[in-house]
């Protein structure tokens, strides 16, 4: 097995869902280490599919998904050495954390992940502990997933990833249905795993938080290609892009009374809204 | 995009926003559904008892199991009645040391034995079924005496007591035992790992779509007023099972690959607990010495 400083090279690949619907049309991408990379585009354009090529939970119709120099096929993921390596390196936080959190308990749920990979108990409990205290859920050890709110559940989605400290985290829309304070705390977690070395790849829309998600951004296109990548600030200077896209649209809103209307985007609001 | 013209007029065919004094009561979508939340906040109750400070809960889950499958065992092969009583006794006063409503255990008990036990019992205590010494006399039956004979109602005794006391252990386990800690005392007690594996999954998802149903009906019951008629109720009671049923498979695939995500590969693992402490070792062997002396009477008291 090579390793390679990139982490993920995917060349033309097409995916379909039930041999029909496209997901995927020709994209090619390149991940580097260390890198923090946002897939933008809007709903239904091929991010999570992405995310899930990108995570070796499925295999792509045509071309190649190449992870740490080795091609993910059925194959290469049935084999014991190479599965349990690469998903000790690979963490995927679903969108879904209902779908994520399936165990009795937080703390069931937070061990599954390094007990399934083969670590020393006592090491995992050892790290069950500091994760979950990293991130501020001690007490909801002992508690059931129904029983925890919207952002506990997330927090307790990403412990059950970070537990086994990947090099690399996929975040599918991380910051949807959350309230600000905890879209705020993610912003931060990710710029501090970041500096601590992990490459990180987001699935978002949210353009507010792209600055602190991302250095470097990959829009896909409603046609589920890619049709441009750059850094935020470029990505965000693009409005035809942007509105090609359908990640901003003619918003018309009032300040007091007057209403007008422009494309809907942080810089804008910012500069030409300043009269609010 | 023109917004049209119905949207931004007053709606001037709905009637005045005022009662009319016609009352109607719920139906059987309601009903369903009510019964839903209520199975919902039992649980909740449930999961309250068993974090209370009694007798019960300090046991450990691993005790508690292995005690009631030899108390299931003993109350199946015991055969008079008055030591099914002691033992249907002996829940009822370890219920009140571990805080357990006397009248909750009751209730849950003695709903279901006269409904399902009684039923098939209540026959057999008839002398056409156990004949013997008629002591409550009904007439007669093609020429001979008929009514509940003596052998009839001892055999009917044992058998509701042995359903209430099995009943009564069963609930007591499950009351005073958070979920996550039984499925963990399985595991100890060598149930295979993938079978707990999907226990634990089907009680999680349970409540997930139990209140994703609860939502379906909230929203149509927020959109349209009440629909008494009966086609369109089972109408909406078969689109709620198939979008269940829709949402459920989406789910499922979802969850696996979430394992799969994190190392999963057919083979369950979780953390089991450390070894029983001494407390747990009294507790068993006093249930063991309590199932013998209850195994001893019911031998002297048969011979």
């Amino acid at each position: 097995m090579s390793w390679s400083t990139d982490v993920f090279v995917v060349d033309d690949v097409d995916f379909l869902y039930l041999d029909r619907f496209v997901a995927l049309a020709g994209v090619s991408l390149t991940i580097r280490t260390g890198e923090r990379v946002a897939l933008l585009g809007a709903n239904g354009c091929g991010k999570s599919t992405m995310l899930k090529l990108l995570a070796g939970l499925i295999v792509p119709d045509r071309g190649t998904v190449n992870a740490f120099g080795t091609e993910l096929t059925e194959p290469a993921l049935d084999d014991d050495q190479f599965a349990r390596a690469f998903r000790a390196r690979v963490g995927f936080v679903f969108q879904s954390s209902d779908a994520q959190l399936f165990s009795p308990t937080v703390r069931d749920e937070v061990s599954f992940g390094p007990l399934h990979l083969g670590f020393d108990r006592s090491e995992v409990e050892r790290r069950v502990d500091d994760v979950l205290e990293l991130l501020g859920i001690a007490e909801l050890a002992d508690r059931a997933p129904y029983q925890l709110s919207g952002g506990e559940k997330k927090r307790v989605a990403i412990a059950s990833v970070l537990v086994t400290s990947p090099d690399v985290l996929l975040f599918d829309e991380p910051t949807a249905g959350l309230d600000p304070r905890t879209q705020d705390w993610f912003c931060d977690l990710v710029v501090e795993l970041h500096r601590a070395g992990k490459t990180i790849v987001c699935a978002t829309h949210d353009l507010a938080a792209l600055d602190q998600l991302a250095d470097r951004c990959v829009v896909f296109s409603e046609e589920h290609r890619i049709v441009a990548a750059g850094s935020p600030a470029e990505i965000l200077a693009d409005l035809p892009l942007l509105e090609a896209t359908n990640l901003v649209h003619l918003h018309a809103h009032r300040h007091h009374d007057r209403v007008h209307t422009h494309k809907h985007d942080l810089d804008h609001y910012e500069t030409e809204c300043d009269h609010r | 995009m023109t917004t049209p013209a119905w949207l931004i007029e007053p709606e001037t065919r709905m009637g005045p926003c005022a009662c009319c004094g016609r009352r109607a009561k719920g139906d059987f979508v309601e009903k369903t559904i009510a019964g839903a939340g209520r199975v919902l906040r039992a649980t909740m109750f449930s999961a309250d008892l068993a974090s209370e400070d009694g007798f019960l809960q300090r046991t450990d889950a691993r005790v508690k199991v292995g005690s009631a499958v030899v108390l299931l065992l003993v109350v199946a092969f015991t055969r008079h009645v008055s030591v099914l009583v002691g033992l249907y006794a002996a829940t009822v006063l370890a219920a009140s040391a571990s805080q357990v409503p006397a009248r909750l255990l009751v209730r849950r008990v003695w709903l279901f034995v006269p409904l399902f036990t009684g039923v098939v019992a209540f026959p057999a205590a008839l002398s056409v079924i156990t004949p013997g010494h008629i002591v409550v006399p009904m007439g007669t039956w093609f020429g001979t005496p008929f009514g509940f004979t003596a052998q009839g109602l001892t055999a009917a005794g044992l058998i509701v007591m042995r359903a209430a006391t099995s009943i009564s252990v069963v609930v007591l386990l499950t009351i005073t035992t958070p979920w996550p800690r039984l499925l963990a005392a399985l595991r100890a007690l060598r149930v295979p790992r993938a079978f707990v594996l999907v226990l634990g999954l089907a009680y999680r998802y349970l409540f997930h779509l139990l209140t994703s149903i609860t939502d379906m009906y909230e929203a149509r019951k927020a959109r349209a007023p009440r629909d008494h008629d009966l086609v369109r109720g089972r109408a909406f009671v078969a689109a709620t099972a198939g979008a269940t049923f829709g949402k459920a498979h989406a789910l499922s695939e979802e969850v696996y690959l979430a394992m799969v995500a994190r190392g999963y590969r057919g083979q369950a693992t979780a953390i089991d607990r450390g070894p029983l402490g001494a407390v747990d070792i009294l507790v068993f062997v006093a249930v063991v010495a309590v199932t013998l002396v209850a195994i001893g009477v019911d031998h002297v008291v048969v011979h």
